[in-house]
């Protein structure tokens, strides 16, 4: 009973302490904006070119996989914080000094990471419901056939998003950076393709396959021709509803329930799993010491004894030899900050980042040109986002925010330095790329390179001034790079190999999009230096 | 060299109301803010450092606003914040570095600079280690040490002594009765003998309202002839703190010496001491309490501006 309490009671604190966050607004925002997606039609199940009508099991169906798919993988982001809270308000050593065991702790934060998922399922829940009122293409309201999704698969799923937070969270190698951009692959290779990888049914944890199987059945019967295709997708044009088809849902049964549900159990085991590594707050139980915490903001408090003012006596003088520092020798020189941002963005990081940094260099240079310009220009450029993701969101990640805002021309002068050192390891990074499309294409090929090495940074920097964080670049990059160069698609690629004969158009809107996200940037750190 | 203030309020929201109405005026010299936690010290020098802008009211620096023109007040200017950070994979040498570069200037002088400010602040022998690994009180050095970078005119340093050892700490005091000279100096804390050892100036502030702002000997003037000690037994301490403003205890042989501030002696054989600044500035709290929640203890009942003019 005690125990229960406990873990109650952390869950509580972390999730008063969130939803009392403007972040947490954000948060909501984010589920109406996605149900509100799916309720126009932005957001639709296809079976290719058709859909079937808007029955509340169809309704049900789509709005869970909205959450599986897009809560799950943006969800991650906003909860991987429970934890590292507690590292940053020193909560956490209080904590540690009690008898909370850790899986009480892990399990607290786990149910308050799921929590907060959980609220924007619920948003989305009603958002399904008030869907199916105003669509009316079927007026027969079956609330088991529209709920029965959200529970049995859209918070399983949010259960499995909550515990892989919290493990990620406890492992030295994964509560950072490079967590973030491995949580996009565990989503969607782990998440999305294992039941097709393994050929699985039930190995399912986000519920696409479960839907798909059912709902497919369906559409064979109703839709002439239909070559077995079913996606989860934005629309960019109109489907074509077939009034036939109408999936009245799973008929689930007690073992689709318990397949269903035993989701949530592997969440708790991955919480057992993340208690068992958890270091207790103490850095200094981490196995590897390049992955021990020390990139805390430090505050000064505390006190210590009074001294009496005859101890002055003993100590010497100091500024005999302080040599004054006149107006006369204060520059303007952009190059020292250039080159003093450069190195803060890329001191810290170890042998192996340089080694593969120059790996990733010789082979542009080496490789077949539309390798070199494609996979491996992409992947030098995806190597950079940990240094990119620092970008802006420093001041704020390291409490350096009042030293640097009380310091003269920081708007005109700090900003700029640090998005040029950005750009400057985007051009030494991708340069053999850079030089071959250059010497190969001439500027119509140099071009598309050039708006990469730009848009990167600016993106980075845009996204770490407002948010504070390098999370939502990483998550972003991640996902771009995946479906652009890796996947070749066109105008998101931003190597701008994949864009054919539309290449100076998206160059064009590349470089836009970077003097837009360049004057965000400065527009944010304006406001942060104004408001503290 | 001026910096004053106008009439100098800051509210968060409807609810709270950091600061109201402060008004003074400072040259050189070392000015001690003090005041107990969430007074408004830190929002006053948050407002001082250009950090934050205030509600209403406002900072003139030789006569300028800052409001309108912050860069030149923040190329003078020194700030050492309660809060701060530091990048934990640089060391000492390149955060400094980076910090002159930020702050504009130049090379030489400033590789000059640093290395004589480590010196100073005793991290010589460290200063090639990442930051990262160094303790609490060296971090603070490391603080200390930015704020003095640019050689500047206002100095502002918040609690400044936390973490500090004792012996690094009467290091730094003396180094701000140094650097007092020829700067404006605004030292906050809540420790009256760091004020004590270097102040040449005193102001108090509670609950966002300046209560009193003057001399050290002006303040030590309020109270004279206010400060008794009696000696009491245990039993009868708790009876004595509900009706007097007591500074401190001691327990000794003979039974408590109690330190009250009041205005007439208390019964019992008091006997009259000298006052301190501990003194002068828990009457001046206790008199503020005693306006807003009713009469105060002990009879301390003038107003600040009675006993406090600068």
């Amino acid at each position: 009973m005690r125990t229960l309490r406990a873990v109650l009671a952390i869950a509580r604190a972390d999730f008063l302490e969130r939803v009392r966050r403007y972040s947490f607004l954000l948060t909501l925002l984010f589920a109406i904006f996605l149900g509100y997606s799916a309720a126009t039609g932005r957001i639709a199940l296809q079976f290719g070119e058709y859909r079937g009508v808007y029955t509340s099991a169809w309704i049900g169906a789509l709005v869970a996989l909205v959450s599986t798919c897009f809560v799950s993988l943006v969800g991650f982001y906003i909860v991987k914080s429970a934890i590292n809270r507690d590292w940053q308000t020193r909560v956490g050593q209080v904590l540690a000094a009690t008898p909370l065991s850790k899986v009480s702790y892990a399990l607290g934060k786990f149910l308050s990471n799921f929590a907060v998922l959980g609220s924007m399922v619920g948003i989305l829940a009603i958002a399904a419901i008030l869907m199916q009122v105003f669509a009316g293409e079927d007026r027969h309201f079956d609330g088991a056939a529209l709920l029965a999704p959200f529970f049995f698969v859209a918070l399983p799923a949010m259960a499995l998003t909550a515990a892989v937070a919290i493990l990620f969270e406890t492992l030295p190698l994964l509560r950072g950076g490079l967590g973030n951009v491995a949580w996009f692959f565990v989503w969607s290779i782990g998440g999305l393709g294992l039941s097709e990888i393994s050929g699985v049914h039930w190995l399912d944890p986000l519920g696409v396959r479960t839907f798909a199987d059912s709902m497919m059945v369906d559409a064979r019967a109703n839709i002439p021709g239909y070559k077995g295709d079913f996606a989860l997708t934005v629309a960019d044009k109109p489907v074509k509803i077939v009034q036939s088809f109408h999936w009245q849902g799973i008929s689930w049964t007690a073992t689709d329930i318990l397949q269903r549900l035993a989701w949530t159990g592997v969440a708790v085991l991955l919480v057992l799993l993340a208690a068992l590594v958890f270091d207790r707050f103490d850095s200094s139980r981490s196995l590897m010491p390049a992955l021990r915490r020390s990139k805390i903001p430090v505050t000064m408090s505390g006190e210590v004894a009074i001294v009496g003012a005859n101890h002055a006596a003993n100590v010497a003088r100091t500024t005999a030899n302080l040599t004054a520092v006149p107006a006369s020798t204060r520059t303007n020189a952009f190059g020292r900050l250039f080159l003093a941002e450069l190195r803060l963005a890329l001191k810290g990081l170890r042998w192996w980042w340089y080694a593969v940094a120059a790996g990733l260099l010789v082979a542009q240079f080496a490789a077949p040109f539309e390798v070199s310009r494609r996979p491996v220009l992409g992947t030098a450029w995806m190597w950079c986002v940990l240094v990119w993701s620092a970008m802006g969101a420093r001041e704020s990640r390291f409490g350096t925010q009042a030293v640097l805002f009380s310091s003269a021309r920081v708007l005109p002068r700090q900003l700029p330095a640090c998005w040029l050192a950005g750009v400057a390891i985007a051009a030494v990074l991708g340069a053999g790329a850079g030089a071959r499309l250059l010497f190969t294409l001439g500027w119509h090929g140099f071009a598309p390179w050039l708006a990469g090495a730009i848009f990167l940074p600016s993106l980075a920097l845009a996204l770490g001034v407002w948010s504070g964080s390098g999370k939502p670049f990483e998550g972003l990059l991640t996902a771009l790079w995946y479906v652009g160069p890796l996947n070749h698609s066109p105008g998101i690629d931003f190597t701008g190999a994949a864009n054919g004969v539309h290449t100076i158009h998206y160059v064009l809107v590349y470089f836009v999009l970077t003097g837009v996200l360049v004057v965000v940037a400065v527009v944010g750190r304006g406001r942060q230096m104004r408001f503290g | 060299m001026q910096l004053t203030v106008e009439r100098l309020s800051k509210s968060y929201g409807r609810a709270v109301r950091a600061l109201s109405n402060v008004d003074f005026t400072l040259g050189p010299g070392v000015l001690g803010l003090l005041g107990p936690n969430g007074a408004g010290k830190s929002t006053l020098m948050r407002i001082l450092a250009t950090i934050t802008r205030p509600s209403a009211g406002k900072v003139l620096w030789n006569g300028s606003d800052i409001a309108h023109g912050p860069d030149a007040l923040r190329e003078v200017l020194g700030y050492l914040p309660q809060d701060f950070g530091v990048y934990p994979n640089l060391n000492a040498v390149e955060f400094l570095e980076y910090l002159a570069a930020v702050k504009g200037i130049a090379a030489a002088p400033a590789r000059k600079r640093i290395g004589e400010l480590l010196e100073i602040v005793n991290l010589t022998d460290v200063a090639k280690r990442p930051l990262g690994g160094y303790s609490g009180g060296m971090r603070q050095r490391v603080g200390i040490a930015q704020a003095l970078l640019n050689d500047p005119q206002l100095l502002i340093v918040d609690e400044p002594t936390a973490g500090l050892d004792p012996e690094e700490r009467v290091r730094f005091r003396n180094l701000l009765s140094e650097l007092s000279g020829e700067r404006i100096v605004i030292l906050s804390t809540h420790i009256v003998s760091d004020i004590e050892a270097v102040a040449t100036s005193i102001a108090i502030l509670a609950r966002g309202q300046l209560l009193a702002h003057g001399s050290p000997e002006s303040l030590l003037a309020s109270v004279a002839g206010k400060v008794w000690e009696i000696i009491v037994a245990s039993v009868d301490l708790p009876a004595l703190r509900q009706k007097y403003l007591i500074s401190s205890t001691a327990h000794r042989s003979d039974g408590v010496h109690v330190r009250i501030v009041a205005e007439v002696a208390p019964a019992g054989g008091a006997r009259q001491l000298e006052p301190s600044l501990e003194d002068a500035y828990l009457a001046a709290l206790s008199r503020q309490r005693g306006s807003s929640d009713g009469p105060a203890k002990g009879g301390i009942t003038t107003t600040a501006s009675e006993t406090t003019a600068a």
